[in-house]
Formats: C-alpha cells, structure tokens, sequence
C-alpha cells in the first residue's frame, strides 16, 4: 500500500500578516509557521489506513522555501515513512496551477495507489490544489471528505463528501485525490521517539531540472493568477454598544446594524 | 469568443441566491466590455429557473442537461461545463463560491489550464478589460487585489452575502438554450451511493456560518429553546459555552472554546457569555461578534463588534422577532 | 547486696546455644532484607549519597523525633511510645550483651550493677510500659475509632498483636523472675514487680521456676520470630522509613527531576518498574499506609480515582509481584539473574491495570502528599513519570492537553493567543522592554496569564503600577517572553518543556538578567529551582516577596481604608511547594481596615484551587469539583473577600464563585489589586 500525501507549510493561525512596505509581498519575519491543519488531517488519516491495512509506505510530497523542512520533518515524525520537497527558487510565488502543476510532475513518476491532501491551504484560502492536482494526474478528484473506508480489496474507497445540508456518500475507484477537512480525524501529537526517528527518515530534495519542467511553467512565472497587491482590512473598531431604551429597542437597532453595517443576515 | 457567463447553483428547483448577486454585479462588467451577460444552469430538467435568472440580467441562459446530471458530481458537471465553454469560449467565468461552486471551479480552472481566484468578496474589469478581483487571505487578514493572465475565461468565484442582489426584473426575458451534454462514467469518475440529509442547512458548529451560542447566563437547559429559534431563523446553529455544557444544558459537541471546538463563523452571537479566555480562544476570529449580557464588565464586550447590555431573556426574542421581519422582507 | 540481675538465671548455661540460635533470624533477616534492597535496585540510578551531614541530622529529627508524625497528636503520641519504648528494651538488651560479651571478658568487670542497674531497670520497665500503652492505643484506634484514613489487614492485627506478645510475655517472665527471686530492690522494676504481686504471689517457688523458663523460651521464640517478621511484613517500615528519611528529597520539593540526554535516550517516563529509579522502588517499602497523604489530596477528597496511599500500595504490590520471579531466580544459586528475562509490561502491566489513566491525570501536583508523608515518600513525581510516558512515547493523554501543548509550541502559551501580541497588555502604561532599555535591577516575568488572561491582566497592571509609585525599576520581555514551561513539564511533555525553558534561558541571559519577579507561582517555581537544571541561574522573586519587602521599608502609603475580611487562600506553588506563606500576609495585615481570617486548611495543610499540574487546560468530569470544594473553606470562615498571589487561584477561585452564585456575597481579589486600591489607585 503507497499512499502519497500532499503537505503545505503555512503561517501559524495565530500570526499577524502584515504586506511588506510597497504592499506586493507577505512579510514574514518573526512569523512562526506550521503544518498546514487541513494536510494534517490528510497525514493522520494516512497513517489510519496504514495501521489498518497493516503495512505501506506513506511519502509526503511538499512544495515550499527551505524553511519547510521543517513542517515536512513533523510530518514524519507523526509516523509518514519518507518524504519529496520540491524546494527550488523556481517553484516559489507560484499559485494554485503552477503549484498543482509541480506537484503533478513530481509524482507522475512515483507509484502510489492514492494521494490525500488537504482541502485547502489556510494562506492562499485557494481550494484549487486538490482539483487540479487530479485533473494533471487524470484522476477523480473528491474535496472535503469527513470519513474515508478502503475496500476490503483496497481497490476502492468509500468516502463521505460534506456538503451543505448533509453528506454525499461517494464509491471511487484507486487510484484518486482526496482531500481532507475537519472533521475526518483527530491529528496525532507526535511522540518523542517519533520526533527523534523523523531526523532519521529519507528526505528527497527535488529542483526544477528533476522534473523536466520549464521555468515558465512553474513558481511565478507559471501562475495564471497573481496579486498585484495586498491591504489590511478595517481594523476592528471597538465594538459599539447597541442603543435602545429598551431590550425591543435594542434588538431592533441591533438587527438593523446586523443587516446593513455588517451585512451578516 | 465573448460573454461574462455565471455558473447558476441550484438546489431543489430554486437557484442559489449568490447566483443573482453575482449576476446584478456583472451586469455592469458585461456594459462595459460590451459582451453578453449569460448564465448557465446544469443538471436535469432545469429550464424552469432560466426565467429567473434572466430578471436579475442574464440575457442568455445555457441550460445544460444529461440524465446523469441529476445529481452534482465533480467530474460530471465539470465535462458538461467544460465543453460548453471549449465551443462558446466565454471570456469571465464566475461562481458562487459555495462547497460545490468551489469545488467545480476548481477541477473545470484545471481543464481549462486558466486562473482561478477564489471566495472573491469584489469582481470588477481591469483596464485591460480582464478579471480583477478582491479576495481574503489568510482567513481574512489580508486581502488581496488580484490580476490574471490572459488565458480565457478568467475565473473566480464569489462569496455568498457580500454582493447586493439588484431588483429583479419579471420583465427582462432571456434567451434560454438547450445543450444534450455528453457524459459517461468515465468523465463522472465516481459513484454517488447516497446522499445524506441532516436536515436543514444543519452542520457541525465547526462547520457554521452563523452560531448563536448560550453560556451560564442562560440559567438552565430549556431556556435555550430562544436561541434555537433564534438560529433557526438566522440558519445558523447553537453553540455553548463550556459552563453550559458543564452544567450538563448542552451536549459537549456543541462547546465552543479552547477546550472544546474552535469555530469561524461569519457570526457569533454570544447570550450571558462572560467571555472568559478559553471561550474567546473558540471564537476570537469570527467575523462580527455579538454579545448578550446583563454584565457591562463581562469580558465579551471587549470582543464583541456589537455588544447589548440587556436581559438576554428580553433582547433574544426580540431579535428573533426582527429577524422574522426582516426575513420577510 | 549489690543490685544486679544473673543474666541467663534460671535458663541454664544456654549462652552458647542461644547466640548460635540468634545467628538464624538475623541471617534470614540479612538476608531477607538484601533481596528487598536487590529488589529497589530494579529502578535506575539517582544520586542522593550528598549532603550526608543533612541527612543525619533529618534521621535525628523526623525518625528519631518524630517531628511529621507527631503533627498529629495522638498518632503521632501512639507512635512516639511504641518507637521510643521499643528502641529502649533495644537497647537495653543490646546493654547486657555489651556487658556480657564485650566489658566483662575484655576487662574482667561488670558495670551492670548498682545505681546503674536500679536506672536501667526502671527506665525499661517504664518505657516497656509506655510501649504496651502505644499499642493499646494503637489498637483503639484502628479497631474502634477507625479513621477513615486507615485501611485494616491482618498483617496490621499482626504486627501489633506480636509486638505485644514480645512486651506481655517480656513482663510475665520478670514477674515471675521477681516472684522467685524477691529481690529488696524489686520495686525498682514498678511494672515486673505489680506483675509478681498480682499474678505470682500464690505461686509456688518450683512453680515460678518451671514459668519463668517456659516464658524465657516463648519470649525468646516470639523475639527471634519478630525478627524474622520485620522483612516479612509492614515491620519492614523500621528499615525502610528510616532509610526513606535518610534518603529524602534535599532539593527544592516542586522542582521536577530532568530527563538527562533526551536526544539519546531511548524510552522516556515509567511505564514498568524498572523505568523507576532505586529511591522510588524503596519508597513503595517505605509506605505503612498511613493515610495522612490520602487525607489532604484534593483528587481523594472530591472522590476522583486518585488516592495517593493506593497508587503507592499498588505499586508495592507490582513490586512484589515482579520480585516473586526475581527472588526465585536470586535463590537459584548459581544462575544469573537476568532483570529483561520476563517481559514485564506484558506480565505485569502498570499503567491502565495497576494504575488507571484516570488516577494519573487526576493529579494537581499540589504536594500534599509530600508534605505530609512523615517519611518523606514522594507520592506525585511518580505520577508525573508515568505522564511523561504516556506523553512522551505514546502522545496519550486527555484532548484538551494536545491543544494546550500544540498552542504552547506554536504561539509560547497554552491558550493559542498570537505570541506577538504578548506585551500589548502593557501598551498605555509606560513600561519598556528589555530591548528598549535593558539597564533596570528587575525583569518583570509577566508569564501567560498575566499577558493574555483578561482577569489576570488587571494584576499585571496593579503590580506595574505598584513598582512604579514605589521606584523600582524594572523592564518586561514583552513579545520575547515565553511561556515559562510549568504545564508542558507537568503534563509529561519533558521535551517541549526544555525546548522552551532553553529559550527564555537564552533571550534572559542575552539581555544579563539577574533578578526576577514573577506574577505567577509556577512562573516563580519553575524559574527559581528548575531553569538551574538548564543553566538558567536567576535570582527569583514572587511579586508578594517584594510588596512585603516595600512595605516593611515603608516604601508605600497607604490612604484607602478597605474595610474588607479577608481569607488568604495560599497557592500550593507558592506556599507549600516554596515556603511563602508569611509576604503574603504581611501584605494583608498592611493594609489599612484589612482583617485576615485563616481558613480551616491553610499554609502547609492549604486546599488546592485544582488548577495545577496542567489540570487549567484540562476538563474535570470526574468526581466533583476541586474549586468547589475549597470555596466551602471560604464560605465557613465567611470572609468578603477571598485574597489570591496566583493567577490560576484566581481563576477558579472567581469561577468557582460564580458557579455556586455566590457573587453576592462573596469575591476573589488578587493582593495586588488590593494593595493598589489602597494605595489609592485604579488599576485600570
């Protein structure tokens, strides 16, 4: 059983994004960063099915700065068995096609019988990696899936798909994408000795000229998308306290605010 | 060719209202760059809601159908659309940035190997008349102006509830064509066993846009029944916090708070909620922050965008109430 | 006639025989006790062969003078006669052996004689007698009275009835001696003597010859036999307590033991008896099931699973267990004893059978036990061992944990809170960062709560504000500070906690810092006694130890008068753990209209608030609450205000008032804000 899982390195929730002074550019001095929590998801359940099947190779495919080792490195030490990290200048600045574009040729030469990510990235908030991933590959492609059940062949998968309102139940035939959301597992903490053996595990550096690809293809210069520039939004303004003389009078007011100001209902 | 075309989500008959705001904003888009407005409608037996979108401006609507169009599959509706598009070559794809409208943008961007941005809270034309766009990132710190490469359609998808749907116009009727779309099982991909209601537009508190949540100063389990009304009408779900579910009012599933769920939604209204650290850790980034409570010192406030120093017992139903109205609207 | 006794009276010339008798129950002894000491030895090595002069001078003092056991009074009295009369008879036979064997065919004299003889005689019959009362207490009170604390196996029924037997037989047999005898000075053994007359006086002489030999037998077998008993059962204590005492804890009490070498090692934290080190092994020997742990631990009072006096026994009983097999093999002479031969953990599994998940995260390491164990056993390292394997090598512990673990890596606080938002709290009130100007005396270690937490916030203020009216000059790390470690370390993470503590180690000693205040007590802890352990050597202070400090310079006026009752709640890392319990009230009795009551449980015997050892991050389903339990210790000396020094007190003392509707009449303040508001400031 090879099982491929895509892992982004991203900034920590938490952390304050600020534009760089001319407002074309993240900075990210001081910013602490982590495992995307959507690829996480797509790690631990990787590992669920490894433990369930009882053998396999889990390899994890990143694209992302030299910093990324990093996150790749907890990847590992959850229990993935080695990992590929397309870590070139060229590869950097990309959007999701030129990423999916990378990644595809990457793994086009690897044997797998099913790659997980995750739905999405908690930076770019793009959704699309997935998608085009399998679209490159020429597999089905299924985002947002909760629960994820091998067949007893391991020729197939049984997932549930959530979408508004409920759950799609859906039989895809191996090999295929599928990325993970919240709700399809519990991330494992690492173990120590875990953390330890990850130092261990085989880390494959990938650059451009490895996989055969064109400068114009990848990173900036291959994007179909690019921000021209970056803005903060409205500070959040001390909250107002709502007027009324009396609790109908503030509900009113407050409903009014809610509509019209903040466009929330 | 030419042609701003918006890709119509529909569910049980009715078209996504998302649908119409994108429509009434790329009304003008279209003016201005002199190409038609159309929408396009997928699935089966779906000409009905063409009248529709013709009153919020589409001039054209491609009504697209298959018999395995019935239910939305990735791959399916992706082939449909995707061909479609290979022979009308619109220049401006747009899509309700919706589970699904994320979802098929993202697979037919692939296809057709253009850009695609998405969850867009502003669309406009760039000089150049392409795509521009206005989009959050990283959760909604940032935003960013966004440009695209020539490579036509330009794609994006928009965010339900930011655009303002204009008033429709019984009276604009559009053109309604008829595409017999070709799709096997092997553009499908996938089998759709089943597909699962959990009634309403009901998901896990994580997964809500809209959570009214209810903490110690609801006193007791049954008087959470006004904030159920009150999420009903919202479309949200109830959340608590965790002295709620420690006083055993609220099943733990619905905690909200470091020790219990971290949630996103575009609104929280926070009923006799003291705002204490753990919670506010649960629901700090969500987007407008209400709060309820008799307590002017009550940390929340300090959170909250709107804060009510009132008896929640007395505001929640009225807001209710409000809400009736202005649903009615 | 000189007063003296014939040793050997009566019994014949039976020296010879009875040494060469003597030489089997002190054999089985010996060597009984080295496969007991073989068996401690399963636990690895720990060093506490220092200071040996201290440890004398504790054996003196808590063995020999009994200074835990007699906190409690009539235990504490029951016990000091029973050692005490023991340790006499001891030494008196111990006496005519010197005399006999050593005096007498060295120098060819007798000093057992006379004055010396008359003392001797009373002295072992009075202390014989303070012994039999010992026991008699001690036999009321577990057979009648029945503490709750104490639990009954017949082992106890027969301790105390041998040791009985030892004494009553031991008078008998004098009775009968001063009955045939009629000694003049007889009255000079008071006890013997009442024996003689009410037991002996019809006695016929050949009679009272042929009983006395009889008695001098049973007694001799009953002595022999009960030191051959000592290894067998709970007697062992007379070892083993005393060499727990010995080898007691010197080092500051909350200060956690490191894991050395973790890059190296290859497991982490106990999860077999083996992973224990040799003092933790003879801890579980050293344990008589006394129960003063039991009683003050918070888990065991809010019915949690936890009960400190059972996770020891249970632990003694993997012990046995596991040293059935070892003992066999030790007796199988000539076959090498191999420790890894039985796989242990399958055989005898500890952690989920012997001792339940459950009971090892109940723990709020407030030190209870430890301080109360009147032999020093340290009941909750142990449990922080087994967290740290089940942490550390497993990653198995309560969800709630790995999000508080996983928000102290990512953002240096267990509530998630961005790290570069940490010295915001600060922004209006004129305090600059090392950075800005590093040349203060003191570095403000404001810790996590007192950066994030709104409620703590307001004592971070008050003491900011304190500092500053009374000149003191002092900076904060602001965003470089990071949390000190206390919840990673109590939770088991060892790893994450030393990740951290290197850290602030090395901004701290990248901006020279020499002295601290803390906000916080764990703060306190962990950088006063534990960051040495890391090369962190700081002169620590609590905030209260400097207001009390200013005060007592007269550095503070005070214009409000406050006119509040307050009880002081003493925080277990700030009192029990480090010894502070007099600043705080200092500060109290201050403050102008100020009256301090003392609650039932309080200094040394205070209640825990249920906050610690990680347990802030953590839900509490079991049992009932800690917090609630304690505000029932505020509410029954009726304060108005219940006084905090602690950050996590604070909280669920505040919380704890609001969930048991009591804000009306009652509120949590932190002394800090008092001193402020006394001092005629807001803190906001």
């Amino acid at each position: 059983m090879e099982i491929l899982v895509c892992l982004k390195q991203v900034p920590d929730t938490e952390a304050e994004i600020r534009p760089t002074a001319d407002n074309t550019e993240i900075n990210y001095d001081g910013v602490k960063f982590v495992i995307n929590v959507y690829d996480e998801y797509a790690v631990e359940e990787a590992l669920k099915v490894k433990e369930k099947v009882g053998e396999g190779t889990i390899t994890l495919v990143t694209l992302g700065p030299d910093r990324a080792v990093e996150s790749i490195r907890t990847g590992l030490a959850m229990g993935a068995d080695k990992a590929v990290h397309l870590d070139d200048p060229a590869f950097l600045g990309a959007d999701a096609y030129a990423t999916a574009k990378a990644l595809a040729k990457a793994i086009e030469g690897m044997s797998y019988d099913f790659i997980l990510c995750g739905m999405r990235a908690i930076d770019d908030d793009s959704f699309q990696v997935g998608h085009i991933l399998g679209e490159f590959l020429g597999l089905p492609s299924v985002m947002g899936i909760v629960k994820f059940e091998l067949s007893g062949d391991k020729k197939k998968a049984t997932v549930h798909r959530q979408v508004e309102g409920g759950m799609e139940v859906l039989e895809v035939s191996l090999p295929a994408v599928f990325g993970a959301t919240k709700g399809l597992n519990e991330p494992r903490y690492p173990s120590l000795p875990g953390i330890m053996k990850a130092k261990k595990k085989e880390l494959k550096p990938v650059k451009l000229a490895d996989l055969g690809l064109s400068e114009g293809e990848v990173g900036k210069q291959g994007a179909l998308t690019q921000v021209s520039q970056f803005s903060l939004p409205p500070l959040r303004q001390a909250g107002k306290v709502v007027d009324g003389d009396t609790p109908e009078a503030k509900a009113a007011n407050l409903a009014k605010l809610l509509r019209e100001e903040a466009k929330a209902i | 060719m030419a042609g701003i075309w918006v890709y119509a989500e529909h569910k049980e008959g009715k078209v996504k209202k998302v649908a119409f705001e994108i429509l009434s904003e790329a009304k003008q888009m279209a003016e201005k760059k002199g190409e038609p407005l159309c929408a396009v409608l997928i699935g089966s037996g779906v000409e009905g809601m063409a009248p529709a979108l013709g009153s919020y401006g589409a001039q054209k609507v491609y009504c697209v159908e298959a018999n395995d169009l019935g239910t939305y599959t990735t791959g399916g509706f992706a082939k449909a659309l995707c061909d479609l598009v290979q022979q009308e070559k619109p220049s401006i794809l747009l899509f309700g940035a919706s589970v699904n409208g994320k979802d098929l943008s993202a697979r037919v961007a692939g296809r057709l190997g253009v850009g695609l941005a998405t969850d867009c809270t502003g669309i406009g034309l760039d000089d150049a008349g392409k795509l521009q766009v206005r989009r959050p990132m990283f959760a909604g710190k940032v935003y960013a102006e966004m440009a695209f490469a020539d490579a036509s359609p330009q794609m994006a998808s928009v965010r339900p509830n930011v655009l303002t749907a204009a008033e429709p116009d019984a009276s604009s009727k559009p053109e309604v064509a008829k595409v017999a779309a070709t799709v096997k099982a092997e553009d499908i991909m996938v089998t759709v066993s089943e597909v699962i209601k959990t009634g309403g537009e009901k998901l896990d508190v994580t997964e809500a846009e809209i959570i009214v949540s209810g903490g110690r100063g609801m006193k007791g389990p049954e008087n959470f029944k006004i904030l159920e009304e009150l999420a009903n009408i919202l479309g949200g779900v109830v959340g608590a916090s965790r002295s709620a579910v420690d006083a055993g009012w609220r099943p733990q599933s619905d905690q909200v708070g470091q020790s219990g769920k971290v949630v996103t939604p575009n609104l929280y209204i926070a009923a006799g909620i003291s705002g204490a650290i753990q919670h506010l850790a649960g629901m700090g980034t969500s987007k407008v922050i209400v709060a309820i409570n008799k307590d002017p010192e009550a940390p929340i406030f300090k959170k909250a965008d709107y804060g009510v120093v009132d008896d929640l017992f007395k505001v929640v139903p009225a807001l209710t109430e409000e809400c009736k109205k202005l649903k009615a609207e | 006639m000189l007063p003296t006794r014939e040793i050997f009276w009566n019994v014949g010339n039976v020296r010879i025989a009875v040494y060469i008798l003597a030489a089997i129950p002190v054999l089985i002894f010996a060597y009984t006790l080295y496969e007991r000491i073989r068996l401690w030895r399963l636990g690895g090595g720990e060093p506490r062969f220092d200071r040996l002069g201290t440890r004398v001078g504790s054996l003196i003092t808590y063995a020999l003078g009994h200074a835990r056991i007699l906190r409690d009074a009539y235990p504490g009295i029951m016990h000091l006669l029973i050692f005490w009369g023991f340790a006499v008879l001891f030494l008196g036979t111990a006496t005519i052996v010197v005399q006999e064997d050593f005096v007498l065919p060295i120098w060819g004299t007798t000093f057992f004689h006379g004055d010396f003889y008359l003392y001797y005689s009373l002295a072992l019959d009075v202390f014989g007698l303070l012994a039999i009362i010992g026991v008699l207490m001690a036999l009321v009170r577990r057979y009648i009275t029945r503490p709750e604390r104490l639990d009954n196996k017949t082992d106890d029924a027969i301790a105390l009835c041998f040791i009985l037997a030892v004494l009553v037989t031991g008078f008998l047999l004098e009775g009968a001696r001063l009955a045939a005898e009629m000694p003049p000075w007889g009255r000079w053994s008071p006890v013997g003597w009442s024996v003689a007359s009410l037991v002996f006086n019809q006695a016929s002489l050949q009679g009272l010859r042929v009983t006395h030999q009889v008695l001098w037998w049973i007694h001799l077998a009953l002595s022999f036999g009960f030191i051959i008993y000592i290894t067998y059962s709970k007697l062992l204590h007379i070892i083993s307590s005393a060499l727990s005492i010995f080898f007691r804890n010197l080092n500051p009490p909350a200060a956690l033991r490191p894991i050395e070498n973790m890059e190296e090692a290859e497991t982490f934290g106990v999860s077999r008896l083996e992973d224990f080190t040799w003092v933790d092994l003879m801890h579980l020997d050293a344990c008589t099931r006394c129960g003063r742990c039991q009683e003050q631990c918070p888990a065991t009072f809010t019915d949690k699973p936890l009960n400190p006096k059972k996770v020891i026994q249970d632990l003694k009983g993997l012990m046995e267990a596991k040293g059935k097999g070892v003992i066999a093999r030790m007796r199988t002479w000539g076959v090498e004893e191999d420790a890894d031969a039985s796989p242990a953990s399958e055989e005898h599994p500890m952690i989920g059978e012997r001792v339940l998940e459950d009971e090892i995260w109940s723990c709020t390491t407030c030190g209870a036990c430890v301080e109360q164990c009147p032999v020093f056993i340290e009941p909750y390292p142990k449990l922080i061992d087994m967290r740290r394997y089940l942490t550390l090598m497993e990653s198995r512990f309560p969800p709630e944990v790995q999000t508080a673990m996983r928000n102290m890596e990512n953002n240096s606080n267990p509530w998630g809170i961005g790290s570069a938002t940490r010295g915001d709290w600060a922004a209006d009130l004129d305090v600059k960062t090392l950075a800005d100007d590093p040349d203060v005396e003191y570095l403000l270690y404001v810790g996590c709560s007192g950066s994030f937490d709104d409620l703590n916030k307001k004592v971070s203020t008050a003491v900011t504000k304190i500092l500053q009216t009374t000149g003191v000059r002092f900076g904060i790390l602001g965003a470089e500070e990071g949390c000190c470690g206390d919840s990673a370390r109590r939770l088991g993470n060892e790893y994450l906690f030393q990740i951290m503590a290197q850290q602030n180690i090395e901004i701290m000693k990248g901006y020279n810092v020499k002295k601290i205040i803390t906000l916080c007590p764990h703060g306190y802890n962990t950088l006063k006694n534990e960051y040495p352990q890391l090369g962190g050597d700081f002169e620590v202070y609590h905030y209260t130890e400097i207001l009390a400090n200013l005060i007592a310079q007269r550095r503070m006026t005070f214009t409000k008068q406050l006119n509040l009752k307050v009880a002081y709640h003493d925080s277990c890392y700030l009192g029990r753990h480090n010894g502070i319990y007099d600043p705080p009230r200092q500060i109290l009795r201050a403050l102008p209209g100020v009256k301090v009551v003392e609650m039932k449980r309080s200094r040394e015997k205070g209640f825990c608030c249920g906050a610690g050892g990680g347990r802030m991050w953590m839900e509490e389903h079991l049992g009932t609450r800690i917090n609630h339990a304690r505000l029932e210790d505020v509410v029954a000396c009726n304060p108005q205000l219940v006084g905090t020094a602690c950050p996590f007190c604070y909280t669920m003392l505040a919380d704890g008032i609001k969930e048991k509707e009591l804000e009306k009449k009652y509120r949590a303040s932190d002394l800090a804000e008092l001193v402020l508001e006394a001092m005629g400031k807001k803190a906001q």
